[in-house]
């Protein structure tokens, strides 16, 4: 099937050869100890080239307001805040829109110098607006997604990017030749610094031989939307139904399985899937509540994925097994267990070390202090400071702010340059992409491999996926 | 057999013409071509600064042409050619060559131009003058005026370019500049790095080669 790459994509010795002492105490631990030091002595010659400066601001308007729409607003309201960034007010929300008039009124409380919208086109209208976030059911994704290409807004879509593979494509094709605007897809963990710090880790070859990677996200909650109205329920509540959900898979499970795709660096030959529907429900909803997933990579490397709403047993978590060690990612956080007679790195030793019943897991954390890597339980250690949400959204709208100021002050100097001048101009501004985020064909390969894995799970079957589904 | 013009292509030939003479014509600058270099002195060794951004445009008023087969251009009055101009240099495009700490040069001469706060070195003319007549084909040589404006401080300075037509539409313009950093609030800086003071001249000299292409603005 269509590898991206042979994995892994170097070996463990390169790896360990290429990394210095101090790299690697940066990524496995005890990484202050060096900082500090690091921090008293002179700075390196022509160390000040690799400064960035803030990103200018960017006003952003947000359509959809139901439950994920709101928690993004709450987002923007930290990202805006933050005491620790070099500028507050970075990505104002200047309007919102939804078409129920309640989730408007709601939405402004929060945002009072947001304009309010209940048409999503008088929001592209609206000058003021430069970017868009587009939280509204996966099914109405593509028709504001390139209406708000077309009125030149940068996008942060929501994912799944669309219900059925064609619709993705769609987006996709519109996103492809982008030279002015940003088009980022909401696969939020690859925007998150935990994620950034463990693939080079992973992908070295680090656990020995893969063996299998294991996935689960267990909720014990009915997805149901209670509502004032028969028609607002309706509307609410899209993913318990086939037609406009793609389910269990597709709107939760997405994210693990572009994660684990993300890791593994290559796209699954085929899904097998099962599904069940393990508790009554009087919503008439046809989405099953329990879905399993048998992903084939290469290599014979399986990704067992199980998701249920009926029990929140071990929570959301993933496990990467390989035969010389296994790596588990929990609450973004990540223990590394080491098989009997696994070769011992010195950085181990700084290491925090955690128990779990009969194993002990060696935390992999960056840019925690010793102290503070050590300190507390495995449930109280946090070394994030916010949720992967906050890292996309500030991730867009960093990227949107400065190819913005960009295109504005070529412009300026060139004001009838070609497309492909700039284009070629603005892959030399590295400071662009100095925040990971997703592009749009990592956006169309995690919703083909949702949609197929949601299908798969509902004819309770295997299907093959066909190399022309993830290509333009 | 005896040729009678048609009444509309006479029309359409006149009208032409017409607005042929009163169209301007509005040179934009180019991503490609363009080299600025800036030449200073210091009492270690001399140094030089180089970059390959100039954005802007030229504006030749209605009538103004640079025809590379005539010794003159067309369209002056008297001996002064209707032109606007704005060029704009990017301090951050703007390098050391140094062989030792080439970045570290970059930073102290983005501090000393406050680059931080004014980002741009920018030029506007106020007068541009034909120097005279000279052998065809070669480049037209004219005396300018102008604002030059760095640092945030604006002086108003003076200055020779040639402008030579290139095929394609393209114009190069060619100059020297040279200014005191002190007159624009600029500081010669005196960095030490550590093999003794070294103290900068306040005289530098900003060449620039530019390359524009046509655009016809009605």
């Amino acid at each position: 099937m269509n590898n991206k790459n042979d994995l892994p994509e170097s070996n463990r010795r390169d790896f360990l050869r290429n990394a210095s002492l101090a790299t690697m105490m940066a990524m496995m631990g005890g990484v202050e100890l060096r900082a500090d030091d690091a921090a008293k002595s002179a700075p390196a010659p022509d160390a000040g080239l690799t400064k960035i400066p803030p990103a200018p601001p960017i006003n952003v308007g947000v359509i959809g307001l139901g439950g994920w729409g709101r928690e993004i607003l709450t987002q923007f309201g930290k990202i805006n805040t933050d005491p620790t960034r070099a500028k507050k007010d970075s990505a104002p929300v200047v309007a919102v829109c939804d078409i129920y008039h309640a989730a408007v009124r709601k939405a402004i409380k929060d945002t009072p110098n947001a304009q309010p919208y209940e048409d999503y086109t008088k929001l592209l209208a609206d000058p003021k607006v430069q970017a868009v976030i587009i939280a509204t059911p996966t099914g109405t994704h593509k028709e504001i997604t390139l209406a708000a290409l077309a009125a030149g807004k940068h996008v942060y879509c929501e994912v799944p990017l669309a219900t059925t593979i064609d619709d993705a494509k769609e987006i996709a094709k519109a996103a492809r030749g982008l030279v002015k605007l940003i088009f980022q897809p909401g696969l939020q963990q690859r925007s998150h610094p935990q994620i950034e710090f463990l693939l080079p880790f992973i992908r070295s070859g680090a656990l020995g031989k893969y063996v299998m990677v294991r996935g689960q996200w267990h909720v014990n909650d009915s997805w149901y939307q209670a509502a004032p109205t028969p028609e607002r329920e309706a509307a609410l509540n899209w993913r318990l139904h086939n037609a406009t959900s793609t389910g269990l898979l597709g709107e939760e499970g997405i994210h693990q399985i572009d994660t684990v795709s993300h890791f593994l660096r290559g796209r699954p030959a085929s899904v097998t899937g099962f599904s069940s529907t393990i508790r009554n429900y009087t919503d008439n909803r046809d989405v099953p509540d329990t879905v399993q997933a048998v992903f084939e990579f290469p290599h014979g490397v399986n990704f067992f994925h199980d998701l249920t709403l009926c029990s929140s047993f071990q929570d959301k978590h993933e496990v990467y097994l390989g035969d010389e060690a296994a790596m588990m990612m929990r609450d973004f956080k990540a223990w590394l267990f080491k098989e009997a007679g696994a070769h011992e790195g010195g950085w181990e030793v700084y290491a925090r070390h955690d128990r779990f019943y009969k194993e002990t897991g060696i935390a992999l954390v960056a840019g925690a202090s010793k102290q503070t890597t050590l300190a507390g339980t495995a449930e109280s250690f946090n070394p994030y400071d916010h949720v992967p949400l906050y890292y996309a959204l500030d991730a867009f709208a960093d990227r949107a702010g400065r190819l913005t100021d960009e295109v504005s002050k070529r412009a300026e100097m060139y004001s009838d340059e070609e497309s492909s001048s700039l284009a070629a101009y603005l892959k030399t501004v590295s400071a662009l992409n100095s925040k990971p985020a997703a592009n749009w064909q990592d956006g169309l390969d995690a919703t083909v491999m949702a949609i197929i894995a949601n299908q798969a799970a509902v004819k309770k079957q295997k299907i093959t996926f066909e190399k022309e589904w993830f290509e333009l | 057999m005896r040729f009678l013009p048609c009444p509309a292509a006479v029309l359409a030939v006149c009208l032409a013409s017409v607005l042929q003479a009163g169209a301007q014509t509005r040179y934009s600058a180019q991503p490609a071509g363009t080299s600025v270099k800036i030449d200073g002195t210091s009492s270690m060794h001399d140094w030089q600064m180089e970059g390959s951004t100039i954005g802007g445009y030229i504006e030749f008023g209605p009538g103004v042409s640079l025809d590379k087969t005539q010794t003159t251009p067309v369209g002056m009055q008297g001996d002064k050619v209707a032109a606007k101009v704005r060029a704009i240099i990017p301090v951050s495009t703007i390098h050391s060559k140094a062989d030792h700490l080439p970045g570290t040069m970059d930073d102290l001469m983005q501090q000393t131009m406050k680059a931080d706060d004014f980002r741009t070195i920018e030029f506007t003319l106020t007068e541009m003058t034909f120097k005279g007549p000279h052998a065809a084909g070669q480049p037209f040589e004219f005396d300018t005026k102008g604002e030059l404006v760095i640092a945030g401080k604006t002086n108003k300075v003076n200055f020779p370019v040639s402008i030579e037509p290139l095929d394609g539409g393209k114009i190069k313009v060619i100059g020297t500049a040279p200014v005191k950093m002190t007159d624009f609030g600029v500081t010669p800086p005196a960095p030490n790095f550590g093999l003794g003071m070294m103290k900068c001249g306040d005289a530098v000299t900003i060449k620039f080669d530019w390359t524009l292409k046509a655009k016809e603005k009605k």
